[in-house]
């Protein structure tokens, strides 16, 4: 497949971000090659209702 | 050749946890985070939590690694420049990159575990024990 990319005039005038988080990429500019990865992991499991213990006792998930 | 950026005014308030914050060309970044976010409902905290190692830390991210379906690729810049008036961005966080100029690769992991522990009488834990 043959590809052409024409980059014509690109002037932005305000940009207003919150955030940029967990591996995000904000870029004003050019890249060859961009690989990005993100797991966040909270299951049921995760939610302990019980007493103030470190979670090396509380918890019974496999690792 | 890789276009030039111009930004006329930038404001950031915190740049945290792995994070770039990059002004000019680079060649390479690499950020990774690993995160144990407890959030207990009491102010309470034990030194030696983070010992333990969680699957989400561990586990291989598969990554993409079919060829391009690109056999010859061509970038003409009909403009040199890209260019905005002014940025503002609050927060970078967690193996974030904000960039203004010309990369080549840039790779970022992050891996959070998030668990929430609450005040109870037994030791009950999850939704549905």
């Amino acid at each position: 497949m043959n590809y052409t990319v024409i980059n014509r005039d690109v002037h932005v005038s305000d940009i207003h971000l919150v955030a940029v988080a967990s591996a995000s990429l904000f870029l004003i500019g050019d890249a060859d090659v961009i690989n990005l990865s993100s797991a966040f992991d909270t299951p049921p499991e995760s939610l302990i209702i019980g007493p103030f213990v470190p979670l090396v006792q509380v918890r019974g998930e496999e690792s | 050749m890789k276009r030039t950026s111009v930004v006329q005014a930038f404001h950031s308030e915190t740049v945290v946890i792995s994070s770039v914050l990059q002004i000019g060309d680079s060649e390479r970044i690499s950020a990774r985070t690993c995160d144990l976010a407890v959030q207990r409902q009491h102010e309470l905290f034990f030194g030696s939590e983070g010992e333990q190692t969680f699957p989400v830390f561990t586990k291989p991210i598969p990554r993409w690694s079919f060829p391009s379906p690109i056999t010859s690729k061509q970038t003409l810049h009909q403009s040199p420049v890209i260019s905005a008036r002014s940025v503002r961005v609050l927060g970078i966080s967690s193996s974030s990159i904000v960039h203004i100029g010309s990369t080549s690769t840039v790779e970022a992991e992050s891996r959070i575990k998030h668990i929430r522990h609450l005040d109870g009488p037994a030791p009950t834990r999850g939704r549905d024990s």
